[in-house]
């Protein structure tokens, strides 16, 4: 009997197996009579065989690289493999689409299924994996990054989905998106925005005066644990009562509903891990170096500028990056309380029980998420490449 | 140069330094030595108006400090500190040229300065562009150095800027510290804890201890005469005569004679060299010579041990 090869990659191993998984316990299509009638579920082995055929390559492709020795190879040969996973499920759910519905009524729906997001996932994670353990530079992660966008875009051009249920969805809403997905980011715009303009002078204040530390990190960890909806909700109340009372409020547009209140409550929530990021950030500046720098003559402003600020940028980023990214996934329950944004999508799906729908919420929900992560790590590593 | 009268120094109610007085002559290298939290740290401190004293006056130049601006005072004397405290975000040349920068000197004399500094403290101009996590230890102090030697200060202090070093390292940065001060003529206020060093570098020294002086003076007349047993004890009561002959060159018992021994020591060399030299060798006596090699004389076991002291 031959000897088992060594496994040399467990990370691609079990992501291969999870695939697998997927695809032969999972649903691939799920085709419904209407929007909102339950479905029946197609699965990967019954759509047209070239795609799917070129899917469940990539997926052996995978389950195969985990055992090959030499790593740079490995990473550069995975994500070809995981790319040719993302065009066998896109391309082939877009196909398989148009298929069904050829014999079907035309208010019927073709929604994708788990087994194709698992196949999604599956590939994305050994991608992600892959580009994390191959060290790829800057460039070569963006140029990654941009041929796949430019592929799926491709594919959307070309129509390859326009018989999914999900780009209905997001045809029928597409005069609207533009607008709500400029309000996701202006929502999250001004509570950074404000965030920084009281986190700052916060900063200073538990630095300067150590007695004030624990009193202003209970409060706003006080502010953190309440739940979302219920801090929304709770705003609403003083917020309309402000407005009756101060006119020039109503006339900015400062309501109890709308985006006054989710502003404000997005700040609330940003403010501790802004101010905790930026204490660990100037706190740790070593003391013996700001030492030399007072002794050898720096004043106080030279002494920020020069040593604290740059210093400490790493840790002021990565707080950013925490409350940017917390403020994208918060503004999405804005919309329970009409302030609009992404999560206008979300709730209507759920409200009419058409999960594509919410899919057009999410989906930009979690690829900005990812691009500002991506926005920050780059920054971060400008910001480290002296340290 | 610098003087200190009757200054008195608390941390809450911890007395760090009571009633200490002290006068540092212009081109001196003056050690402060002692034990652990002596204080003398704090009085090097004080020089540069790091820490105000509570009591008394300290003069800079024949300036008192509280008259001066402090970021001013502190620009025209140099700080050398135990961990280096080299910015780890600019490179080796840019911590070099901190303070010309501060003082806002021109490119062309910053440059020009940097050059004669990579000279005189014999730094590999391969360094100048690295960052100070990739330097060693050794390197980083004598970066350190440069720094604070950077814009000329006549004054420069040292708080036990080679305590953390190894042994080489630490032994080839005092020679090359004992050599700027004789080529200069800066006033160095050094502090140390440790004898050895402190009866290398000093040409006069004060010993502290519970933040008052005990004792000031030449680092001989205090090891000849040591004023109480703290004294003595810090010292090391048992190695004392050999501390001495530390201070004490070859060439004062140098003997002529061409013939015999036939393992040599520099005339510029201590006494306590040739005396290792001579167990080392199991010889009681070695030839002298200068430092091109060339034969002056010899030195015998029997004069180094009847020797008087003196210095």
């Amino acid at each position: 009997m031959a000897p088992m090869p060594k496994v040399h990659d467990h990370v691609l191993l079990t992501l291969s197996c999870l695939g697998f998984a997927g695809v032969v316990s999972g649903g691939f299509m799920d085709l419904a009579q209407n929007r909102l009638a339950k479905g029946s579920a197609y699965s990967l082995f019954q759509a047209p065989a070239f795609e799917a055929a070129a899917a469940m390559a990539g997926l052996c492709g995978l389950a195969l690289l985990s055992f090959p020795r030499r790593p740079k190879l490995r990473s550069f040969t995975t994500i070809l493999a995981a790319a040719l996973i993302l065009w066998g499920s896109c391309a082939g759910a877009g196909h398989f689409a148009a298929f069904l519905m050829q014999t079907a009524p035309p208010a019927a729906r073709v929604s994708l299924g788990p087994a194709f997001w698992i196949l999604a996932i599956t590939a994305i994670l050994a991608i992600a994996d892959a580009v994390q353990r191959g060290n790829f530079g800057f460039f070569a992660r963006l140029f990654i990054g941009a041929a796949f966008c430019a592929g799926f875009f491709l594919m959307a051009g070309t129509g390859s989905f326009d018989h999914l249920s999900l780009a209905r969805e997001f045809s029928n809403n597409r005069g609207i998106f533009a607008t709500e997905l400029l309000h996701h980011l202006g929502l999250v715009g001004a509570a950074v925005f404000i965030a920084l303009m009281i986190g700052m002078p916060l900063t200073v204040l538990v630095l300067r005066k150590k007695a004030m530390t624990g009193f202003v990190f209970a409060g706003l960890g006080i502010l953190q644990t309440i739940p979302s909806i219920a801090l929304f909700g709770v705003l609403i109340a003083p917020m309309t009562k402000l407005s009756e009372e101060l006119p020039f409020l109503r006339a900015i547009g400062i309501n109890g509903t709308g985006p006054a209140p989710a502003v404000v409550a997005l700040t609330l929530y940003s403010l501790l891990p802004l101010v905790r990021g930026f204490y660990t950030g100037f706190s740790e500046v070593a003391f013996e170096v700001k030492d030399a720098a007072t002794a050898i003559g720096f004043g106080a402003r030279q002494m920020f500028i020069e040593v604290e600020l740059p210093l400490a940028l790493p840790a002021l980023l990565s707080g950013m990056r925490v409350v940017t990214i917390q403020a994208i996934g918060l503004a999405s329950v804005a919309a329970l309380i009409g302030a609009g944004g992404l999560g206008t999508f979300i709730f209507q799906g759920i409200g009419q029980y058409a999960l594509d729908l919410v899919l057009v919420g999410a989906i930009p929900v979690i690829l900005l998420a990812l691009l500002t992560n991506f926005f920050f790590e780059m920054l971060l590593g400008l910001a480290r490449r002296k340290l | 140069m610098i003087e200190l009268r009757n200054v008195s120094k608390s941390f809450g109610a911890v007395p760090a330094v009571a009633d200490f007085s002290l006068k540092i002559e212009s081109g001196a290298f003056f050690v402060l030595a002692g034990p652990s939290g002596c204080g003398k740290s704090t009085v090097l401190r004080m020089i540069n108006a790091l820490i105000f004293p509570d009591k008394g006056q300290i003069e800079v130049r024949g300036q008192d400090v509280r008259t001066m601006e402090p970021e001013k005072l502190r620009r025209g004397i140099g700080y050398v500190i135990q961990s280096a405290g080299l910015f780890p975000h600019w490179t080796v040349a840019d911590n070099i040229l901190a303070v010309p920068r501060l003082l806002k000197w021109s490119p062309p004399e910053c440059a020009a300065r940097l050059d004669a500094l990579v000279g005189l403290l014999r730094v590999d101009p391969a360094l100048l562009n690295r960052y100070p996590r990739q330097l060693s230890g050794g390197q980083q102090q004598r970066i350190g150095v440069a720094r604070a030697l950077a814009a000329d200060p006549d004054i420069v202090l040292m708080d036990e800027p080679f305590a953390a070093l190894d042994p080489v390292s630490r032994l080839v940065l005092q020679d090359e510290l004992r050599g700027i001060h004789a080529r200069s003529g800066k006033t160095i206020v050094f502090v140390t804890h440790d004898m050895d060093e402190a009866v290398r570098l000093a040409t006069g020294m004060a010993v502290m201890n519970g933040g008052l002086l005990i004792q000031a003076g030449s680092p001989a007349s205090i090891l000849l005469a040591p004023v109480d047993d703290f004294v003595r004890d810090f010292l090391g009561a048992e190695s004392l005569q050999l501390r001495l002959l530390d201070l004490v060159p070859v060439r004062t018992l140098m003997k002529p004679g061409k013939k015999g021994a036939t393992e040599t020591i520099a005339a510029g060399a201590s006494l306590k060299n040739a005396l290792n030299l001579m167990l080392a060798c199991r010889r009681s006596s070695l030839g002298v010579a200068d430092e091109s090699g060339a034969r002056l004389g010899e030195i015998h076991l029997n004069d180094i041990v009847a020797r008087r002291d003196g210095g």
